[in-house]
């Protein structure tokens, strides 16, 4: 193969790829299609620019191709939609500016109905703005107030419990005075059980002298029984009584 | 054919010959090299490519031609350095000669090619070609007459 | 006699003040006419590119063997660089968007960086290497050898037969190569966003389509060009400034090429102001 021909082959096949290329992409994007151009309106020119998208479920239908401010102060958005997308605009569409807090702003446009007539050119529809920074801060503002708000009163309910919990006739020095009497009433007790214990030894030392003392026993176990009943009543009165075993 | 006794004689009538003929001036000059990029048939070539806009393969046949005649085929397709000197030489006269109308200059033709012991072969090749060229003019040192032989009597 | 000493210091120090100011000034100076120089040079070539008298069987000669040197002798190293670097790129671009979860974005860092930043430089570099380098140091040897001489002594002019063809070859392959640069990168980019996404190739070339700015891919072109018209022609202008002598061979070389990087440089800068505009 000649070097001619090998340079022909090249040049023809990677122009024509070039071309067919820029073609497609031409066509995809309505270079060649005639296009409709509807008037949007606005209160602020803020946030729109000759050349942003207009977007129909998350496609490009058309550009901004300009923007003009009328007699009264109302910012005009032009936008041109290529006849093939043309179809997406309807009376009852609705326009909203997208601004996301990554990435390129953009028109959204939202048709509830496709099947209602389409929107004539000379409408001139509001376009709503949704801003996701400002969203988002009006979005938290409502919050941080209610948080605001909580924390007073917490401040508030501390500074009431301490009172009541620590002041003169709060809970603690009085939890305190009972913590108190009660220890003084548990030493008591401690002495009772140890007087039980050594009735309960000499308990077992008579029975050891079974023989002597079987007299006796009838007489013991009443007194013993006497006995506890004596310290149940005791403690169920909780009287600082010294209790004397018989 | 013209001899000088100085460099500077010799310099200046081959600017005035340069001159006199703008549009066809064809010197053979030690100083006018081949292009050592391109092969030797490629710079004869380019003289009819160039001024005649004639095509690579038409012209390409007509240099073919051409060395046939004075049997340097074989040298075709080499370049600058592969060439002898009276190859060289022979390729450099037939470059000038593509030139229309061509004034041909050829400017010591011993220092070309040194081997040479007279001029003879150099007007063989002149009269080969001899249709290819309007003119013909030989430069050289007044020392170098006797190569020359009988042409200078 | 302490004072005249000072006084002799001081005038010393002027005038030694005003020898640097004038060597600043000239240097400036010839660098500012040498600027020029190359740029009115530069102007007279892209002219006489669209001269029709320019164009004849000898420089289309050159035109062939230069397009032949430059773009096919290449074609197949540089598709196997563009297959193995592109999809490395592609996939450490992709995971990376991932990672950071801005998968939306990634139409847009393809179109917007990677196929019309990146790949006319990662070509641009590859064949100002190759090329770029070659065409000087031929330039510089045929200056020396006296071939220049030649060309002027057979009436061939120097812009027509040795500047037109390859500056328009330059063109050529930088475009075309870049180009194909960039499909072999869209297509490592289905086959990635479907590993790495999850994206079908529908989908893919429809998220491409809308991230995809024609004037985005005109100015990608256009960048292109000049980046061909001047990797060619700056060399090959330092090239003929060589002198008859051997060893100004590398230093016009060696100029020629830090003068090319410093202009692919600047155009590069140039083409994102342009889209930043």
């Amino acid at each position: 193969m000649s070097r001619e021909y090998k340079v022909g082959i090249f040049v023809i096949c990677a122009a024509a790829l070039v071309l067919l290329a820029l073609l497609f992409l031409a066509v995809e994007k309505g270079l060649f299609s005639t296009s409709h151009t509807y008037t949007l309106s606005s209160r602020t020119g803020d946030g729109f620019a000759v050349g942003m998208p207009v977007v129909f479920s998350g496609f490009d239908i058309g550009r901004v191709h300009s923007l003009e401010l009328d007699d009264r102060g109302i910012v005009l958005i032009k936008i041109r939609i290529p006849d093939k997308h043309v179809k997406w605009i309807k009376e009852d569409s609705f326009f909203v500016l997208y601004r996301p807090l990554i990435g390129a702003a953009r028109i959204v446009v939202n048709t509830n109905n496709l099947e209602s007539p389409p929107m004539p050119e000379k409408k001139v529809a509001e376009v709503f703005v949704v801003n996701d920074i400002n969203d988002a801060i009006e979005k938290i503002q409502p919050l941080l107030e209610t948080i605001e708000r909580l924390s007073r009163r917490i401040d508030g309910m501390a500074a009431k419990a301490d009172e009541q919990v620590f002041g003169k006739e709060g809970t603690l020095p009085q939890i305190n005075k009972i913590l108190k009497d009660v220890a003084g009433k548990l030493e008591k007790l401690e002495t009772t059980v140890d007087n039980l214990n050594k009735i309960s030894k000499d308990a077992s030392e008579g029975t050891q002298d079974l023989g002597a003392l079987r007299a006796d026993i009838d007489e013991v176990t009443q007194t013993l029984n006497k006995v506890s009943r004596d310290i149940n009543a005791l403690l169920y009165k909780k009287k600082d009584t010294e209790i004397k075993l018989p | 054919m013209t001899f000088f006794d100085t460099e500077e004689k010799l310099s200046r009538a081959v600017q005035k010959f340069l001159r006199v003929n703008p549009r066809n001036a064809a010197p053979v000059c030690e100083d006018i090299p081949l292009l050592s990029n391109q092969e030797a048939w490629l710079n004869i070539a380019l003289i009819k490519q160039y001024h005649e806009n004639m095509s690579a393969q038409a012209s390409r046949k007509l240099v073919f031609n051409w060395l046939k005649r004075l049997g340097l085929e074989s040298v075709a397709d080499k370049r600058n350095l592969a060439l002898g000197d009276k190859e060289r030489f022979l390729v450099k006269l037939l470059r000038s000669a593509m030139v229309q109308n061509a004034a041909i200059l050829i400017n010591r033709p011993f220092n070309m090619v040194p081997q040479l012991k007279n001029i003879d072969p150099i007007l063989q090749a002149l009269k080969t070609i001899d249709d290819l060229y309007s003119s013909c003019h030989i430069y050289d040192y007044d020392w170098m007459e006797q190569k020359y032989g009988a042409l200078c009597r | 006699m302490r004072e005249h000493v000072l006084i002799l210091r001081i005038l010393n120090a002027k005038k030694r003040l005003m020898s640097f100011i004038e060597t600043t000034g000239s240097f400036a100076m010839q660098r500012a006419t040498s600027f020029a120089q190359m740029i009115s040079f530069a102007a007279a070539v892209f002219y006489r590119l669209f001269m029709l008298g320019t164009y004849n069987s000898a420089t289309r000669t050159v035109l062939v063997n230069q397009i032949y040197f430059t773009s096919i002798q290449i074609l197949p190293a540089f598709l196997a660089v563009s297959v193995l670097f592109g999809s490395v790129l592609i996939g450490i671009v992709f995971q990376l968007l991932k990672n950071l979860g801005l998968t939306d974005l990634f139409g847009n860092v393809l179109m917007g960086l990677i196929v019309t930043e990146l790949s006319p430089l990662f070509t641009v570099l590859l064949i100002t290497l190759r090329s770029g380098a070659a065409i000087n140091t031929e330039m510089a040897a045929m200056k020396v050898n006296q071939e220049i001489k030649t060309l002027e002594t057979f009436r061939i002019d120097v812009i027509n037969y040795l500047l037109a063809p390859r500056v328009v070859n330059g063109i050529i392959s930088v475009v075309l190569l870049s180009f194909l640069f960039s499909i072999v990168l869209m297509g490592s980019g289905i086959l990635f966003s479907r590993v790495i996404f999850g994206i079908s190739a529908d989908v893919y070339v429809n998220i491409l389509l809308n991230s995809t700015n024609f004037s985005d891919i005109v100015i990608a072109l256009v960048k292109c060009a000049v980046f061909g018209f001047f990797i060619t022609f700056i060399p090959i202008y330092f090239g003929l400034r060589a002198t008859h002598e051997l060893t100004s061979i590398p230093i016009v070389v060696s100029r020629g090429m830090v003068s090319v990087f410093a202009a692919i440089l600047i155009i590069e800068v140039l083409s994102l102001l342009t889209k930043l505009m």
